[in-house]
């Protein structure tokens, strides 16, 4: 055999298979489209081999053999479904489970739990304990996660993250045999800004997220295939809503962005969706509007105005949002296109690479190559003069932001407008005396594109079921007004105005919603296009 | 929490364990031997001291102190009796040696006395089976025990530590 072939010929259940070399059983049988059961496994970890569940039956082993960490080799015969290799895994099973509570019913865990699955695949259907099962503890590991120590089977998953992938070692399994169980030092609680992660890859109900406990089941709620908006490094969601509310987001696999992780912001950061300070109603000069007022009212104040129009977008702005703000732009006949954005926040790096983006927006590339690299500075800079010189007649701004941490200048600054024009997200004193005042859709309720800060664009899909929107969207509302004022002959899906972005932006040029997919897509001359933005005004 | 520190000798020796051991994790048990011997007892503070020492999150320290029986662990007793239960001990008698224990000290497994001398356990096999049953307390085993011995040593550690002569 060639120390350096570049494939390994081996016979996975009866049949013979070639994999690349170096590769586990298991990792190669996935290869193969089957996935053998696994608890303590996770790719994105260290392999400990400590659960047994992947037991397969070998013929280079009188015994069977662990998936996980025996690696593939040439002339290898597994079998993973032969009578040794079902026996060593029900084994494993009925062993998992003699402590276990089997509490799934008030179990928060239940419906995607592994620990059910493979008891209900592999598992006995009885248990022959007859012992009094040992009891291991139920508290606050931190100040967002608990544990539920009879669920554990200590497969050091949880444990391995803080070691592996933060470094900072929160988490250890105390005491031994039937009565280990994970814990925290005394003292020490699990803080990292990472540490949602821990719930998200524990295989059972042992580590439960403090703000997800007893809140909803996991069958009943619908899952959307989002990104995040609380940095610009656009790791990949799963937002999970029931009856329209965010319930819980956890993260979702994109080995170019995020791999297996988000951190806590962008975890947690979904409340402010129902803020008591969110603006959801229309207003005019203070006084509340109904919809359709506030529809022709916007058509009006844009359409009878003549002077000098400026706009003021934001970088929660989706790609489609930004597109339509540049053809409004183009049909007034004298109007510039500004951007803001909030304060930055702290950056945060962890050992295994994962990265937290000091700024806060999702979108500031996309900004940048949609209205023009200097959105931010220079023409942001002659807006703010101009505004300042009284010399803007009607001003537009999106103030999409969930957490307005706004400059006192530039409110200032907005307040001389002759006429102004507001989408917000929170109310605040930018929408202080606004002729207009209009709702700003949330990031997650947002159909469209982010471009994150490598350039990469990346799909954001709305929680909120079409038909039950409490008020139209900034993208209806736009294609509304495009239309009025004879732009567009009706108004189309995000997905449509991206084909009209693809063909009049180069950097969009080749891509639709459907070559996004469930990862995005690397823009070929994205870097360029972002390029260096530069501070804000 | 007032402020503790291994002696000038037991760093040497720490510093001596540290060209021993190819890492500073593989360290850990020698000094947790060693701490044992300093303080007694390795509680919360103990425990945190080791850590920072060989600068290992103080997790690990706690899981593995926790790992195993024989560490003495903060609110021992002075002199810690482990009487093994596994069976070769078992089957010549290693729990009427426990139960023995157990009605003249008036503690169960796990427990402590009230005047802080004296910790029952009940451990694994001690690795002593030919001389079962067989008990340790601190770093002595004691062997080939029968219940008249077992009453003799109760006797003698007793006097060798006399109530209220405990820290
Ligand atoms: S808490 Fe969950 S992830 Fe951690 S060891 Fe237990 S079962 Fe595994
Ligand atoms: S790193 Fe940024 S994009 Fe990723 S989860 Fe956190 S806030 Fe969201
Ligand atoms: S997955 Fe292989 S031993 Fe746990
Ligand atoms: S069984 Fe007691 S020492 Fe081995």
């Amino acid at each position: 055999m060639s120390e350096h072939a570049t494939t390994v010929t081996w016979t996975l259940n009866g049949k013979q298979v070639e994999s690349p070399p170096g590769l586990t059983i298991m990792e190669a049988a996935k290869l193969h489209d089957l996935e053998i059961p696994n608890f303590c496994y996770h790719p994105g970890l260290s392999i400990a081999g400590n659960c047994r569940i992947c037991f397969v039956e070998s013929n280079r082993s009188p015994k069977p053999v662990i998936s996980c960490s025996e690696r593939i080799a040439e002339g290898l015969e597994i079998q993973t479904h032969s009578e040794m290799a079902l026996e060593a895994r029900n084994s494993v099973m009925e062993f998992q489970l003699i402590n276990h509570p089997l509490d799934c019913p008030v179990c928060d865990k239940a419906g995607e739990c592994v620990l059910q699955d493979h008891s209900y695949t592999h598992g006995p259907d009885r248990s022959r304990f007859e012992e009094n099962k040992t009891i291991r503890h139920t508290k606050k590991l931190g100040s967002t996660i608990s544990i539920w120590g009879n669920r554990c089977i200590v497969c050091t998953r949880c444990v391995r993250f803080c070691d592996e992938i933060t470094g900072t070692g929160e988490l250890c399994v105390v005491e031994r045999g039937d009565r280990s169980v994970v814990d925290v030092f005394p003292g020490l609680p699990i803080e990292n800004s990472l540490a949602g992660n821990v719930i998200d890859i524990c295989p059972v109900g042992a580590l439960i997220g403090e703000d997800f406990k007893f809140e909803a089941r996991i069958w009943d709620m619908k899952k959307t295939s989002s990104v995040c908006a609380g940095c610009s490094r656009g790791c990949n969601i799963e937002v999970q809503s029931l009856d329209g509310f965010a319930k819980r987001i956890v993260a979702r696999e994109n080995p170019e962005v995020n791999e297996w992780w988000i951190c806590d912001r962008g975890r947690y950061d979904y409340r402010y969706l129902l803020a008591a300070d969110r603006v959801t109603d229309a207003s005019a000069g203070g006084e509340p509007i109904d919809s359709d007022t506030a529809d022709s009212s916007l058509n009006d104040l844009v359409s009878e105005n003549g002077g000098i129009v400026g706009i003021l977008v934001d970088p929660m702005m989706t790609c489609e949002e930004l597109h339509l703000v540049n053809r409004l732009s183009s049909t007034l006949s004298d109007c510039q296109v500004a951007a803001w954005s909030t304060a930055d926040g702290e950056a945060e790096s962890f050992p295994n690479g994962f990265t937290i983006s000091s700024d806060l927006h999702p979108n500031r590339a996309g900004v940048g190559a949609i209205i023009g690299k200097d959105a931010f500075s220079t023409v942001a800079k002659g807006l703010r003069r101009s505004l300042d010189a009284g010399d803007i007649d009607l001003l537009i701004v999106f103030a999409g932001f969930p957490h307005p941490d706004l400059e006192k200048k530039w409110i200032e600054s907005i307040g001389k407008a002759k006429v102004r024009i507001v989408f917000s997200l929170q109310s605040g004193s930018w929408c202080e005396g606004a002729d207009l005042l209009l709702p700003s859709t949330a990031p997650l309720e947002k159909e469209g594109s982010y471009l994150n800060q490598d350039g990469r664009l990346q799909r954001v899909r709305t929680l909120i079921a079409a038909g039950q929107q409490p008020f139209p969207s900034e993208l209806v509302r736009l294609q509304a007004l495009l239309t009025h004022l004879g732009e567009r002959p009706r108004s189309v899906s995000s997905s449509g105005v991206f084909r009209e972005l693809a063909s009049s932006v180069e950097a969009f040029s080749d891509q639709s919603h459907s070559t996004l997919g469930e990862s995005g897509c690397v823009l070929s001359s994205g870097k360029s296009a972002v390029g260096s933005m530069g501070g804000d005004a | 929490m007032a402020e503790i520190t291994f002696s000038k000798k037991s760093l040497e020796r720490y510093e001596w364990l540290l060209t021993r051991y190819p890492s500073k994790e593989a360290v850990l048990l020698p000094a947790l031997h060693l701490a044992e011997e300093e303080f007694e007892n390795i509680g919360v503070k103990e425990m945190k001291y080791v850590a920072d020492l060989i600068g290992i999150p103080p997790a690990r320290v706690y899981g593995v102190l926790t790992f195993y029986t024989h560490f003495r662990r903060a609110g021992c007793g002075k002199y810690h009796i482990q009487v093994c239960s596994t069976l070769s001990c078992a089957l010549r008698g290693s729990h009427e040696v426990y139960q023995r224990i157990s009605e003249r000290l008036g503690i169960e497994a796990g427990e402590t006395t009230p005047c802080g001398r004296f910790t029952l356990s009940k451990v694994e096999c001690l690795g002593s089976c030919d001389t079962a049953p067989m008990l340790q307390m601190n770093d002595d085993y004691h062997e080939g025990l029968d219940l008249e011995l077992v009453d003799q040593l109760i006797e003698q550690w007793r006097a060798e530590l006399p109530e209220g002569g405990s820290s």
